[in-house]
């Protein structure tokens, strides 16, 4: 393996930790050293805990340390979690037998030198005791990553796609209940495909318009008491406030030539997107999380220079991607999509799925287009 | 959320060497650091980094590299990545190549510091900061500025000047208190030569010896001031101005230490107290609580604000945030006094 510079995309125990940390009452502790703590802990919107090893512990075993922690757990949760980063992972210490006493405790194996991101979140994923309940009719969601900037706009469009269709919520990974795990649904929506679980049978994704439109039709086939009305005229009202706006803005500018930068579901999400309503031209897409086979030029780019060297080629007009991209975008239209986006305040709920994160992704294509037009 | 350690414990919660030693090294313009390890140790730094830099309004990101080290490297060991590594980077010629190690590397026994040693052409300059390994955050930020301390020759003192010594880079105030420190020293006509180590080119290190007084961020670092005192006979001061009088005595031992008359900047000085306090004074008899055990904070610069402003502390008045750390000189008190007043605002 060659050296990296800059690398952008976060490790396998980010990852783990993402994911567990997104069921509200399971404890989650990063078995390793605070400096590993810190970064999941500034990310994530829920409180975590940390081993916060010193020295000594390694050279002398960290057991008693890691057994003192989870026992000082606040009795309020309903499960604790333990990801091992990389030196206790190397030193191979059995985190099973070390806390046999303690039971009940999840231990997820996620050193950050596995791999990236969407490793450490697929272990985690294969940890959770989470089971189909052949009693329940809710419908699962998946791929809600809490450190993603659409995470709580996703998870509020999924219930709401789901309430105008009649159907109940089943688990939702990870934003949810532990105990909602052995009540898990029997089919699944994905939000993010990057982001894919295994449990129940994947009835399609909510990332795009007609993707939202095949899932509910997949589920109304499952459901024959599904209102797939109610979602239907929902996605054609969006699909109309798109269409409207974005003739609008052609009768007057040409379509922008855009780089979009971020996860490979994402990125292939506002290509679509981006091409289908405005007519606009992909100039690149740089994947942080593996090759995209696409239509459009497309590569997997996980280090900063190649980025900036990138959006130095090609000088789009408009770049979607997260605040690494638009440190570097010059006088081009800047759109978040991509963690981490610094140095702006988010408040509210922003999704990407749905009808919504569609009409939310063009509102600030356009926007950010016409600004610069008036900028220039 | 932290399982809360005894106070002994405390390394525990400083955050990782690694990221102690690039708040300096990411602060010279014309270096590249190379973390030697998983890429992630680079990502998770490079992240937090761009954060902090977009805050301060630093438009270039830092220059990390990664010797991406993965399950191959783990088990058959790095050096070799990083040989090559440094061979490459070291041929356009950086100022410096700073080499920090991480925790795994120093697990699995890469002997980093033989690395460096080798003939790169440029300064290689190994810093073992072996995560939590090698101490915390403090550990890899004084080790780092020992390091670079240690390879300064002596240079003509240029008087009237001051370095400061370890700022805070991440530290979100880094710039105010820099500007408060500034004006402070403007009263007494004392400039700053360097700021050892921010926003400078590495050559610049070298003029650090020439301060006539150093002034450090805060007395953690005074090993650095005591080994700058002992080899360039530079006197220092152990921590940046805290609270009112604090500020004064500043003042008074900066005007001490550069054979300076103090009563001037001084008088100015406190005038300019008494008007920041007389913009706070409907908090007088304002009942105010600093936490159940103790009626006042317990921070000497914190209570004299309160006791000078009649301030009524109790154990269930309004609850004041106590500012961690404490802020530097009278600007920062006032801009201390501000958010408390937005605190009571809210709360009466």
């Amino acid at each position: 393996m060659s050296h990296c510079e800059n690398p952008l995309w976060p490790c396998a125990m980010t990852g783990a930790v993402a994911c567990l940390a997104g069921f509200e009452d399971v404890a989650v502790i990063v078995h390793g050293s605070s400096g590993c703590y810190f970064y999941p802990a500034s990310l994530l919107p829920y409180p975590i805990y940390g081993s916060h090893l010193l020295e000594t512990e390694i050279i002398f075993g960290s057991g008693s340390r890691l057994q003192d922690v989870v026992t000082r757990m606040p009795g309020t949760h309903a499960a604790v979690a333990v990801v091992t980063t990389c030196v206790p992972s190397l030193v191979g210490e059995d985190i099973h037998a070390l806390l046999a006493g303690v039971g009940g405790v999840l231990v997820v194996d996620a050193p950050g030198f596995i791999g990236q991101f969407e490793r450490g979140w697929q272990a985690a994923q294969q940890v959770l005791p989470a089971r189909v309940d052949p009693e329940k009719t809710g419908v699962n969601i998946d791929g809600l990553n809490p450190i993603d900037p659409f995470y709580r706009g996703n998870v509020l469009e999924a219930r709401r796609l789901l309430s105008l269709a009649g159907l109940s919520p089943g688990t939702f990974f990870s934003s949810d209940r532990f105990q909602s795990l052995s009540q898990s649904g029997a089919y699944t929506l994905s939000t993010n495909p990057d982001l894919t679980g295994t449990v129940g049978t994947p009835a399609g994704s909510l990332l795009g318009l007609e993707a939202t439109r095949r899932a509910f039709r997949t589920l109304g086939d499952r459901y024959p008491a599904m209102d797939g009305d109610a979602v239907e005229k929902e996605i054609a009202r969006a699909e109309e406030r798109i269409s409207k706006v974005c003739d609008k803005f052609l009768r007057r500018h040409n379509p922008p030539a855009v780089a979009i930068f971020g996860s490979r579901s994402y990125a292939l999400h506002a290509a679509d997107l981006l091409t289908y309503s405005l007519d606009a031209s992909i100039l690149c897409i740089g994947s942080r999380n593996g090759p995209v086979h696409a239509a459009y030029p497309a590569e997997e780019m996980t280090e900063f220079p190649s980025i900036k060297e990138r959006i130095e080629r090609d000088h789009p007009d408009l770049v979607l991607g997260s605040s690494y991209e638009q440190s570097v975008c010059g006088d081009a239209a800047f759109v978040p999509l991509t963690p981490p986006i610094r140095g702006r305040i988010f408040l509210h709920a922003r999704p990407l799925i749905g009808p919504e994160g569609a009409l939310l992704l063009i509102e600030e294509v356009l926007n950010g287009c016409l600004d610069r037009m008036k900028k220039r | 959320m932290n399982v809360i350690p005894h106070i002994t414990e405390s390394l525990r919660l400083e955050g990782c060497t690694i990221l102690g030693a690039l708040s300096i090294t990411t602060a010279i313009r014309d270096a590249v650091t190379v973390i030697h390890g998983p890429s992630g140790c680079t990502q998770h730094n490079f992240s937090l980094l761009h954060a902090t830099f977009l805050a301060d309004g630093i438009a270039a990101l830092p220059h990390l590299l990664s010797t991406h080290l993965t399950e191959d490297e783990i088990i058959f060991g790095g050096e070799e990545v990083l040989e090559t590594l440094l061979k490459d980077i070291s041929a356009p010629g950086p100022g410096c190549i700073f080499v920090l190690s991480t925790c795994i590397v120093d697990t699995i026994g890469d002997d980093t510091s033989a690395v460096c040693r080798k003939s790169w052409g440029v300064p290689v300059i190994y810093l073992p900061t072996a995560g939590f390994l090698g101490g915390g955050f403090n550990q890899g930020l004084i080790n780092t500025l020992m390091t670079l301390s240690h390879r300064i020759e002596p240079v003509e003192k240029q008087p009237l000047t001051v370095a400061l010594i370890g700022e805070k880079n991440l530290e979100y105030e880094v710039e105010t208190n820099y500007a408060e420190i500034t004006r402070l020293l403007n009263l007494l006509g004392v400039r700053v030569e360097l700021r050892f180590v921010r926003d400078l080119c590495f050559a610049d290190i070298d003029r650090l010896g020439g301060a006539a007084l150093n002034i450090l961020r805060e007395p953690l670092l005074a090993p650095v001031g005591q080994m700058l005192e002992w080899k360039f006979g530079t006197p220092f001061i152990d921590c940046m101005p805290e609270g009112f009088s604090g500020t004064l005595r500043f003042l008074a031992e900066v005007a001490h230490h550069l054979d300076l008359d103090a009563p001037p900047a001084l008088r100015k000085e406190t005038a300019h107290q008494d008007e920041v306090c007389a913009k706070f004074a409907d908090f007088r008899g304002v009942a105010v609580n600093f936490g159940a055990e103790h009626r006042l904070s317990g921070i000497p610069a914190i209570d004299e604000v309160v006791t000078t402003l009649g301030l009524q502390p109790t154990g269930e008045g309004v609850m004041l945030p106590l500012p961690v750390p404490v802020p530097i000189g009278t600007a920062g008190m006032e801009r201390l006094l501000h958010r408390w007043r937005r605190v009571i605002h809210v709360s009466l």
